[in-house]
């Protein structure tokens, strides 16, 4: 029987634009630092440490030699998950629930020394589709255009995203875009690969973010006020873009089914409180309501147009104002944890959807972009 | 620390080379096209989608593949996007990378679009759609490698032979 595993600490830097009196790292040790802070524990309590991102993102090869260190891994177990950290918090989670390690920190960073596009290029194979340019921002764009094509998805409902994210955001205290965006600001702003603007896209942010997981038998030692693991998946898509309908996301989708199966959830749209999303883009939010059950294949938009995934809708989506407004590229999806499991606790200062008990977080794992996306779900519970 | 401290940026680069191994199936996918200006996927024993890029095993059906099919010089254009912005690897703004589907077959080929000029960002997105014909345009001097095909074009009636 595995244990049940919670979120006792949750730790996260200002995201911003540069952190120039930063190595990359040090993200991480803030992050780490303040996670153990919230919890009241100190690098002794730690019996595991998973750090996260891409190598070639970082610019070294085994560039846990430093995230490890920052992050509490001398001389304890550690690994580092090269993936988004939304994966460090599955690997994590699988340390503890086998009853081997009872306190576990998981961190991620976004950092600025690399251009995301020339890196995530190589991501691509380089016999057939490298030579056809593809990199992350250019297969989000295709699939965004895949989706906008099926569906009749405008535009203006894509921008409504920006929107809705951005005016979230600046209640965000660390969020990195804080300001609010009108329509037309979004329409307006320049192209960027046909159909995204600059404003439907991410920012490439500064941060870091850490979360502190512990098994059931020490839980209550650490804090009264955790937040459980209920439910959680993942999965993986083919690589091969070629072979799939790019409108949807069905590794998106496999993930949520097992982790609502794990939780026991059957109508979503109705029984969550809150979710945060990892949108690629806005149109990849639309496209994540529809695979994560909250609207039927075609019908994301509706939710944007009838304003239930705003704050005071029916399902707040993004209440931190998403990967918009701040995105590490490598531990976005982990920055989605960090936030559902602040609104459960209460601490969600400013952004805070009253009475949260209920949240779903979901992190992207894919510097391929919509070639080979990992997705993971995890279905988050006030204690 | 003051506010006035200078702080440095190093900078770096990676060149690192490679020899990719391309195998039976991508090397003869290669000389087909540079010997015989032919297009081959290949055939899933068990799904029977023909697949591309050609491939040793259908990761669906987890089957291994020996069955070569050759595909149309013409196809459908799948998918689209345009680029406005300089990316590394492809010619400069604007330019659409597309995936075809060529006739025959099952899965989509990445490529770029040439022979439509993109200049006008809002009427591009007209000039380019989703379910027109396409065909490729094979370079004169070919070396074994995707880019033997040029890119592809919209097809005209006239073009059509």
């Amino acid at each position: 029987m595995p244990k049940r595993v919670a979120i006792v600490g949750i730790g996260q830097t200002k995201h911003e634009e540069s952190k120039g009196h930063y190595m990359y790292h040090e993200t991480d040790f803030e992050a780490a630092k303040r996670a153990l802070d919230d919890a009241s524990l100190s690098r002794g309590d730690l019996d595991t440490v998973i750090a996260s991102g891409w190598d070639a993102i970082d610019g070294r090869t085994l560039s846990d030699m430093h995230t490890c260190m920052a992050i509490g891994g001398y001389l304890k177990d550690s690994s580092h998950a090269g993936e988004d950290g939304i994966m460090a918090l599955v690997y994590a989670y699988l340390r503890i629930a086998s009853g081997l390690f009872d306190v576990a920190l998981v961190a991620g960073h976004g950092h600025r020394e690399a251009s995301i596009d020339a890196v995530t290029r190589v991501v691509f194979d380089p016999l057939f589709t490298r030579p056809a340019g593809r990199n992350y921002i250019i297969t989000m764009a295709m699939q965004a255009n895949s989706y906008m094509h099926k569906h009749g998805v405008s535009k203006e409902q894509a921008a409504k995203v920006v929107v809705k994210n951005r005016a979230n955001g600046a209640r965000n205290p660390y969020a990195h875009l804080d300001s609010p965006v009108t329509l037309e600001d979004v329409l307006a702003s320049a192209p960027v690969a046909y159909p995204l603007k600059a404003l439907d896209c991410p920012p490439e942010s500064v941060g870091g973010v850490a979360l502190i997981l512990a098994a059931e038998d020490v839980v209550r030692r650490i804090t009264d006020k955790p937040v459980w693991i209920r439910g959680i998946g993942w999965a993986i898509e083919s690589y091969e873009m070629g072979d799939k309908d790019l409108a949807e996301i069905p590794s998106l989708a496999a993930a949520a089914q097992r982790a609502y199966k794990m939780a026991g959830i059957r109508r979503p749209l109705n029984e969550l409180d809150l979710a945060e999303v990892h949108e690629a883009t806005s149109f990849h939010e639309l496209m994540d309501y529809e695979a994560l059950g909250f609207a039927k294949p075609g019908q994301g938009a509706k939710l944007i147009d009838e304003g239930t995934t705003e704050m005071g809708g029916k399902l707040p989506v993004n209440p931190s104002g998403g990967s918009l407004c701040a995105n590490l590229f490598g531990a976005s999806g982990l920055v989605r944890a960090a936030e559902a499991a602040l609104q459960l606790r209460g601490d969600a200062h400013g952004r805070q959807v009253a009475g949260a008990s209920l949240a779903l977080a979901h992190g992207l794992s894919a510097p391929s972009g919509a070639a080979a996306p990992t997705n993971c779900v995890a279905i988050l519970e006030r204690g | 620390m003051t506010q006035e401290e200078e702080i440095l940026i190093m900078p770096g680069a990676w060149n690192l080379p490679f020899r990719h191994t391309a195998g039976r199936f991508a090397s003869r996918f290669f000389r087909e096209l540079r010997d015989n200006k032919k297009i081959f996927g290949v055939r899933c024993p068990e799904c029977r989608r023909v697949l591309l890029p050609p491939r040793p095993f259908c990761e669906r059906c987890f089957a291994s593949i020996d069955e070569w099919v050759e595909v149309g010089n013409q196809g459908t254009l799948e998918l689209f996007t345009i680029c406005y912005v300089p990316f590394l690897g492809l010619p400069p703004p604007p330019i659409a990378t597309i995936m075809v589907k060529l006739d025959g077959a099952d899965g989509c080929l990445s490529h770029i679009l040439g022979g439509i000029d993109l200049s006008d960002v809002d009427k591009a997105p007209e000039l380019v759609k989703i379910g027109m014909r396409v065909e490729a345009v094979w370079r004169d001097e070919r070396k074994g490698e995707i880019g033997d095909i040029e890119y592809f074009r919209p097809v005209k009636s006239s073009r059509r032979a």
